[in-house]
């Protein structure tokens, strides 16, 4: 028998019986949707979490290193920094896609800005982290954004900064400061070094106005390094660097550079909205308009913990990207410039001090292979929870795949007393149709046929009910739940696998449920069905 | 053409064995048109049926063109069906939710192999077959609004649609009045002498009997040809004949038997 024609019988079969079908169907269809639903929210929330909270096929290694509390203080025992010929053999190890040394700054600094956003400038004391850009390209450069080092030395040397005297000769993306690795006194020095009053106090001063962190006080004596002389110094092994910097020809005073490129977390902006804002009476944040804010920078000025060098280095950062990846509270930028500002306010080591190394593997079955050499490296991978929270998310899964499985299950059998019952009544036109040529495997096949159409129709009405569900839930969530961290826009994945999986589940239900009357139906004797007519 | 040798039947319900034939010898001839005749329950059904290639379970050897039936696969016997044998029913089994030409062309549904049709080429060819037995007007009519005589003509356009060699009726007069039981046994001597088809009728009707070139009577599971007291061939054996006669065949819809009795 043709498939064409089975599929025609088959259509006009189920047109026929539709009522019958679709109440046998019902059960499917909740089953399937039950099914999909959870598995799409499971996968959703997985993709959440183990994608961006936890990700999975990354994972962070960090020195090995013993923490023991003296007091009020814990004190680690052991390294606490990876160099670049330890990043070279993670890097070396099997398994290992690819490797992105991460440095954290460890000078104060504060940053400036955001009259434009929030009606006056704020000052901010900054955490930051510097990571290798080659991690994030894919992510954040877009839109005309862009998160590279601007100031490598190889830059520097190709496209040497151009002179200028105002921002406007610069463009937009760029902005007319002083040349890179150009310092400046800090202005607090010296009020910072004198002896607090323990008596009583002299008269107030008049109150003097600060001076502007945006601006440099050309009356303030500047020290410029050699054009590049952080940047090369600062990514070249120790022994290749230059001890003292060389004195250049005279630089000029004012040159257009980029930006600092800065992504923040998502959290950092939901933690703004959601708390800092309603204390001071900000306005709400938009992320998405956020990008290309610029600010101040002063690395070298703190007021918790300024350095004991006795100048700044004044830059200028935009905004230029959310990610997961960025450091969650503070600032993340390229991992070049955090290398120079450590040298410029420590020593030459610091250029290689990398506080974790975030290693890719190709897949998350990879992990354990990693952690081992890892182990064996004497370092250790950072423990994110991520095991915990996907073995949490594969039990949810399971849970709600077994809770649709005995609903499918329960309506298989429906389906099965149902095919019974039209077997019953149809067994005249089974006999009269094997009276005309039609074969046993013909008769089970209608009925199967019957029973998988049932199946790709119950499980297809089952997919769009859940996708209705998931899109309800989503638009709920949206709407009316606060924000939170890593609120995701859509809690569910329908991957392709998904919705051919619900099918096939669909399908293979159905077709289990008639293949006991589809049986019954086929070995009718159809001599027996239409005798004595 | 048919050549029937030793054919035992018996029905099984659970531990009651039924026997229904004992060994029946019976010889049919190309183009020959044979009525069976006898009192209900004697197997005349169950002998058209096992001819027709509808029930196997029996003993002894049914040949059709040299072909043992019971050597067949379930799949080269539905193509005998399909190919070689027109059935018409007592109750005409039309299905009520095709129509005429439909339920005509059902038999290329299940078409195999060469000759196999396209769905449009199969309702050409039932409208044909539909025009033979005068009803090519109701084409594209449902059965349930034809006339009794008009619903047999569409059972027979079927059972003619795929040129068969042997047709098989059972009762097909049954459900008739004598003018439209007379109509259709002249369309059965017309089909006999046009296409050279083989017509064997089951009927409990005179009429119909002596219309037909030869009538063979079964009584008590024999064959009786010729005359209702002359054997015609039997090959039963004595010890099988002690067993208790069937007092009717088991029959799986006692209704119509009881319409056609009455």
């Amino acid at each position: 028998m043709r498939s064409v024609r089975l599929f025609s019988l088959v259509l006009g079969n189920l047109r026929r019986s539709r009522n019958h079908f679709l109440l046998a169907s019902i059960g499917i269809v909740v089953g399937i949707a039950t099914f999909a639903f959870f598995l799409a929210l499971g996968l959703g929330v997985r993709q959440v979490v183990l994608g961006k909270i936890f990700p999975l096929d990354k994972i962070e290694v960090v020195p090995k290193s013993l923490d023991v509390n003296v007091g009020p203080l814990r004190l680690g025992v052991g390294r606490d920094a990876l160099d670049d010929a330890m990043v070279e053999r993670i890097g070396a190890l099997p398994g290992v896609k690819a490797v992105y040394p991460k440095m954290k700054l460890t000078v104060g600094s504060v940053a400036y800005g955001g009259e434009s956003l929030f009606g006056t400038d704020l000052r901010s004391e900054i955490v930051a982290d510097g990571v290798d850009p080659d991690l994030l390209t894919s992510e954040i450069n877009k839109d005309g954004f862009e998160f590279v080092d601007y100031e490598t030395p190889e830059r520097l040397a190709a496209e040497p900064p151009t002179p200028c005297e105002s921002d406007e000769q610069c463009g937009e993306t760029m902005y007319c400061g002083p040349p890179p690795g150009t310092t400046t006194p800090r202005p607090d020095r010296s009020r910072r070094n004198k002896p607090r009053p323990r008596t009583k106090p002299p008269a107030k001063p008049k109150p003097q106005p600060r001076p502007s962190p945006k601006t440099v006080d050309p009356a303030v004596p500047t020290r410029t390094l050699p054009l590049g002389a952080m940047g090369p110094a600062a990514t070249q092994p120790a022994a290749a660097r230059p001890t003292t910097p060389q004195p250049a020809t005279t630089p000029p005073a004012k040159v257009c550079r980029h930006f600092v490129p800065v992504i923040v977390s998502a959290h950092v902006v939901e933690l703004y909205n959601g708390t800092l804002r309603r204390a001071h009476g900000f306005p709400q944040l938009n992320p998405e308009a956020v990008r290309g804010f610029k600010f101040d920078l002063v690395i070298g000025q703190s007021m918790v913990a300024a350095s004991n060098k006795d100048h700044v280095v004044r830059d200028r950062g935009m905004f230029v990207g959310f990610s997961d990846k960025a450091i969650p509270l503070g600032l993340t930028l390229p991992l070049g410039y955090v290398q120079r500002y450590n040298v410029e306010f420590g020593n030459e080591e610091d250029a290689q001090r990398y506080h974790s190394v975030v290693v890719e593997v190709p897949t998350k079955d990879d992990v354990a292979q990693v952690a081992k050499g890892v182990a064996d490296l004497d370092l250790q991978v950072k423990d994110t929870g991520a095991e915990e929270a996907a073995l949490l998310i594969a039990v949810f899964m399971m849970v709600f795949g077994l809770v649709s499985a005995v609903i499918v299950g329960i309506a298989a059998v429906n389906i099965m007393h149902v095919f019974f019952m039209l077997v019953y009544e149809r067994q005249r036109e089974i006999g009269v149709m094997r009276a005309v040529g039609a074969s046993q495997g013909d008769i089970a096949r209608i009925i199967l046929g019957e029973a998988a159409s049932l199946g790709t129709a119950a499980g297809t009405v089952g997919l769009v009910l859940a996708s209705v569900a998931a899109s309800i839930f989503d638009h709920v969530s949206a709407s009316y739940v606060p924000d939170f961290p890593y609120k995701p826009t859509t809690y569910f994945e329908f991957p392709w696998w998904l919705i051919v999986a619900a099918l096939a589940f669909s399908i293979s239900f159905c077709v289990l449920g008639a293949a006991l009357p589809a049986r019954r139906a086929a070995r009718m004797e159809p001599a027996r069905v239409l005798s004595g007519n | 053409m048919i050549r029937l040798r030793g054919m035992h039947k018996s029905y099984r319900t659970g531990k009651l064995v039924t026997p229904v034939l004992h060994g029946v010898d019976l010889d049919i001839a190309q183009g020959e048109m044979v009525s069976i005749v006898g009192p209900s329950g004697s197997g005349k059904s169950t002998l058209l049926h096992a001819i027709g290639g509808l029930d196997r379970d029996y003993e002894g050897t049914i040949e059709v063109d040299g072909r043992d039936l019971r050597a067949m696969s379930d799949v080269e016997l539905s193509e005998y069906r399909n190919r070689y044998v027109g059935f018409v029913f007592q109750t005409f089994n039309l299905l009520p939710h095709r129509t005429c030409a439909e339920n005509v062309a059902l038999p290329a549904l299940f078409a195999r192999g060469e000759g196999t049709l396209t769905p449009s080429d199969a309702l050409a060819r039932a409208r044909d077959v539909l025009g033979r037995v005068d009803l090519s007007d109701k084409v594209d009519a449902r059965p349930t609004t034809l006339s009794g005589g008009q619903r047999q003509r569409v059972a027979i356009a079927r059972a003619l649609f795929n040129r068969p060699r042997l047709m098989l009726c059972d009762e097909p007069t049954g459900n008739l009045d004598s003018v439209m039981g007379r109509a259709i046994l002249d369309l059965f001597v017309r089909l006999g002498e046009e296409d050279g088809i083989t017509v064997v009728i089951v009927t409990h009707d005179p009429t119909i009997a002596n219309a037909t070139q030869r009538t063979v009577r079964v009584q008590d599971g024999r064959v009786l040809e010729g005359t209702e007291d002359t054997p015609a061939s039997t090959s039963a054996d004595a010890e099988s004949e002690t067993e208790s006669e069937p007092e009717s065949e088991p029959e799986a819809d006692p209704e119509p038997r009881a319409r056609a009795e009455a």
